[in-house]
């Protein structure tokens, strides 16, 4: 229904939009805004942004995957990175190079691999920890993904150990027309400001093509999970969140449900998984990180619990924090040599010793990434529990939302359906 | 015989890691059973320890007089690092969670934001290489190694400073009567507060005891090992694995469940020796699959009292 009503009644569409709502499209307009104009001037790389995005469609993809899990049934999963870690690996042994026991295969084998053995270890783990109250379960499901970390560091004669996989092919590769399509597209020049011409070649087309591999992973996922979310399975799991033990009351096998949940949740981490080995090319243990599981976290609380929408936005917020210090490390430098000769060396508070010292002011980004991440939890806790977009209709059939009580609740339900007797 | 000469030289390096975690767990169970939630912070409050011993040892330096082979600036440094890291936690309970209202899952996840910002803030100052305590390295004690026990006098000082810690701790809580509250509101804080005991005065005590042992905890697994910014985190679960086998919120049993897991970890190497093939790599992983089974067999770990309240 979104998408229909913004083409044909774009300023109704706003206007129904919430307050939170507004302020995050209005966010990302401006982000893409910004984003579009470094580029077009040359202070961004295109093929950068494009690999950036990539980050945060993969990044996205995991949020859409915890959230099924925490958003939807409330299951503290703290092994995210074991699964992507899965996902990641399953593609990288079936299409490696070095890969000890594979190797050269078709990417897709690589797909169905890390699908395959993230839905068993996501049975095996589920098995032992889904009986557990919720915060035995973060922390059992913390140390099994260590567990996961270790065989995979250790176990060198499936996965070559410490030293990572290397030789993945791009995901599209051997494919009919996609395989070849980056080579064979033009190279197109754009030049905004005289002088600075951006040429978009033949990296650019491939990373392109990876962009447009995440979205189609992200746009499945996404409506697969809205249409389960919103679906009778989907409202089982929204009562286990609620109150497990009315959902025991009204019959439903909570475990299996709990399970359910937890297996389609990592099977979307591990798609996550899948794309990331193929855009990166190559893959070892430190990918496997259980910083990595905190940052998916961020992503789902900022997004708001339970929401699809928000879990997306989150997880592109993510990937600004991560890369953001590091392309704030490595501005000043470029930023100051190249870009103000033409205005910024005029204006009278930038001094040569203003030059000189904003480079040392940069922290290592590593540090940096993880104070942000630190602080943004923090904040979020404090003052936003619920996120930035949390869940609100888009929990509801379209078609069985009344159309006379369209407003927001605190206006039309109460004039429509008045008499209730309570304030 | 081999296996003999290794199982008493493992045991050594045992205890001393023992010691360790023990220190770790009293804190993160004291914390999980009065101010309700599990809190991942606990490692990095350990780091935290760790890093201002370092700096209040660069300050005082070394001294002449020295006992079990750390000059007795070391010692002086390791309590202004305790009182560091106590002010650290309270600061951090006043202002991060205590304004919180958003249930012990809230909870949790904001102490991971906490533990984030404690070790990023380290990292900064420190950068993330590994840094040593200005102290010589000890030989083993010779007339030790004559039984194959290869202990250094720093282990020895390590062991000795956790048993008074633990000795200490327990007087307190049994015959003192902040102990008798703490004990009191950990049980039943409801019931505390209506016989007229301050629980919000208890809770910041716990916080302060918890920290402080966190923080003697990670100085020593720093003159153990070595200082990294990660250290914390790295023993947060083989922590968490202490507590649980030992019960969460017994004291006693953390100490006990710290006990067994530490010499799991460092027993690991025996298991190759007597044919089993799990190598020492897997130690953390064996502690962890013991942590998973407790859950599932017995949640209420070995020190089993009723399991109720709690989150």
């Amino acid at each position: 229904m979104a998408d229909v009503s913004t083409l044909t009644d774009p300023r109704g569409y706003w206007g129904d939009l919430t307050s939170e709502e507004r302020g995050v499209a209005g966010f990302l307009a401006a982000a893409v805004l910004v984003l579009l104009a470094l580029m077009l001037t040359g202070v961004l790389n295109p093929t950068y942004f494009l690999f950036l995005f990539g980050l945060g469609g993969m990044f996205g993809l995991m949020s859409l995957g915890l959230n099924a899990q925490w958003g939807y049934t409330g299951l503290i999963n703290f092994s995210v990175a074991a699964f992507f870690g899965l996902g990641a690996y399953g593609a990288a042994i079936m299409t490696a190079s070095n890969s000890p026991i594979a190797g050269d295969m078709n990417p897709i084998f690589g797909l169905v691999l890390g699908l395959i053995l993230s839905a068993i270890v996501a049975i095996a783990i589920g098995i032992p920890t889904l009986r557990l109250r919720a915060d035995y379960l973060a922390i059992a499901s913390l140390g099994l993904a260590e567990v996961v970390r270790l065989i995979i560091l250790n176990e060198g004669q499936w996965t070559a150990g410490s030293q990572g996989l290397r030789g993945i092919p791009a995901f599209f590769e051997g494919w009919p027309v996609l395989s070849t399509l980056p080579e064979t597209l033009p190279q197109v020049n754009i030049e905004v400001i005289p002088g600075r011409v951006v040429t978009l070649g033949f990296p650019f087309w491939r990373q392109l093509l990876n962009v447009t591999l995440v979205l189609t992973f992200m746009a499945g996922a996404y409506l697969v999970l809205r249409r389960a979310h919103r679906s009778p399975w989907g409202r089982v799991l929204r009562t286990i969140r609620a109150d497990e033990d009315l959902a025991k009351a009204l019959g439903k096998n909570t475990y299996f449900f709990k399970m359910q949940s937890f297996v389609l949740g990592c099977l979307v981490m591990a798609l996550a998984g899948v794309f990331f080995a193929h855009l990166q090319l190559f893959v070892n243990p430190g990918n496997l990180d259980p910083t990595t599981t905190f940052y998916v976290w961020v992503a789902v609380i900022l997004g708001g619990a339970g929401s699809n929408r928000g879990a997306l936005f989150g997880g592109f917020v993510v990937v600004a924090i991560r890369e953001g210090p590091r392309f704030i490390e490595q501005l000043p430098p470029a930023f100051l040599t190249e870009f103000p000769p033409g205005f910024l060396r005029d204006l009278a508070f930038i001094t040569d010793d203003v030059l000189f010292e904003l480079p040392s002011i940069a922290i290592s980004p590593g540090p940096l990434q993880l104070l942000l991440v630190g602080l943004l939890i923090v904040l979020i806790m404090r003052f936003r529990p619920e996120g930035m977009l949390p869940p609100q209709r888009e929990l509801i059939w379209p078609d069985a939302v009344d159309e006379n009580v369209r407003k927001r609740p605190d206006s039309g339900v109460r004039e429509q359906r008045g008499g209730d007797g309570d304030e | 015989m081999a296996v003999l000469d290794q199982l008493i030289e493992l045991t050594a390096d045992g205890v001393v890691y023992s010691s360790i975690i023990v220190l770790g767990s009293i804190g993160l169970s004291l914390i999980y059973s009065i101010a309700g939630f599990a809190n991942f912070a606990h490692g990095d409050t350990m780091t935290v320890g760790a890093y201002s011993t370092l700096v209040f040892f660069g300050i005082l330096g070394g001294t002449s007089i020295s006992v079990l082979g750390l000059p007795l600036s070391f010692f002086l440094a390791l309590l202004s690092g305790i009182a560091v890291t106590a002010v650290v936690a309270l600061v951090t309970e006043r202002f991060v969670y205590k304004p919180l209202d958003i249930g012990s899952i809230g909870l949790l996840i904001t102490s991971i934001g906490v533990a984030f910002v404690y070790r990023a803030l380290i990292q900064i100052q420190f950068s993330a290489d590994s840094r040593r305590y200005d102290i010589d390295r000890l030989r083993p004690i010779e007339w030790l190694l004559q039984y194959n026990i290869r202990m250094t006098e720093h282990d020895i000082a390590i062991i000795a400073s956790a048993i008074v810690l633990v000795v200490g701790l327990h007087l307190l809580l049994q015959h003192t009567d902040l102990g008798r509250k703490m004990r009191a509101t950990a049980d039943n804080p409801s019931l505390a507060r209506a016989s007229g005991i301050r629980v919000r005065r208890i809770e910041l005590w716990t916080w302060i005891i918890g920290a402080g042992l966190a923080g003697a905890g990670g100085a020593f697994l720093g003159l153990f090992n070595q200082l990294v910014p990660r250290m914390g985190f790295n023993l947060l679960l083989v922590i968490f694995a202490a507590v649980i086998l030992g019960g969460i919120g017994s004291v006693y049993g953390a100490m006990l469940g710290a006990f067994l897991i530490g010499m799991v970890v460092q027993l690991t190497p025996i298991l190759t020796s007597i044919g089993i093939p799990i190598g020492s790599e897997y130690a953390r992983a064996l502690a962890f699959l013991i942590m998973v089974v407790v859950l599932l067999v017995r949640p209420q770990g070995i020190a089993g009292e009723a399991v109720g309240g709690g989150g």
